[in-house]
């Protein structure tokens, strides 16, 4: 059963859209690649805009169903994407990807306690 | 013309200024560029497939994000370690 409402699509729609623009615009302004990569997740998130607007043209059906499936993987994939291309990078830059003395970051602990 | 098919033209021309990030600058710009091209295509291909009414052709779409997951991870690891 559909609820089809235009101006409910039509916001949904212009979500996506959005999502789509912000995303390549956001990804176009980034001078480093990484900074680049965040903005992956923006049609992803459009993504989701569109399952809603197609479950409300065409009901549940098999198409809606499909679509759903179409968002968990650009969500779900993309973020695992994401990591590995970001390792990817660390790897080219550095020669390997594991946290250095002196990364500014909370998480890492000193590498002494490794070789420890 | 419905909406359907206006979010999708509007979508699609977005691939314009993915071509430029994906055809100039370093090779990880140029990847980023990739990915987010296989996202903008899957997109407008789901608004093309509903605002055309054929619904059957949703799962090319779909067999499309399952494949760019392998051939993203694959130029990941080339790029990685050959390039």
């Amino acid at each position: 059963m559909s609820i089809h409402h235009p101006i409910t699509e039509a916001i949904l729609l212009v979500i996506v859209v959005l999502g789509a623009w912000t995303g390549v615009i956001g990804m176009l302004r980034m001078k480093e690649p990484t900074q680049a990569l965040h903005y992956l997740a923006l049609p992803a998130v459009g993504g989701v805009a569109l399952v809603i607007a197609v479950f409300a043209e065409t009901g549940a059906g098999q198409a809606s169903f499909k679509t759903l499936a179409i968002a968990f993987m650009m969500l779900a994939v993309n973020s695992v994407v994401a990591h590995a291309t970001a390792r990817a990078f660390r790897g080219r830059d550095i020669g390997h990807w594991q946290p250095r003395d002196g990364d500014h970051f909370e998480f890492v602990r000193d590498t002494k306690e490794f070789e420890e | 013309m419905n909406i359907w098919l206006l979010a999708a033209c509007a979508v699609a021309s977005s691939l314009v200024l993915c071509a430029f990030m994906c055809l100039r600058g370093t090779p990880e710009r140029r990847l980023v560029g990739l990915e987010m091209t296989g996202l903008i295509v899957i997109l407008s291909m789901v608004l093309f497939t509903v605002g055309m009414g054929r619904l059957i052709l949703i799962d090319l779409p779909l067999t499309l994000a399952i494949l760019s997951f392998g051939g993203g991870l694959v130029f990941v690891r080339f790029l990685g370690k050959y390039l």
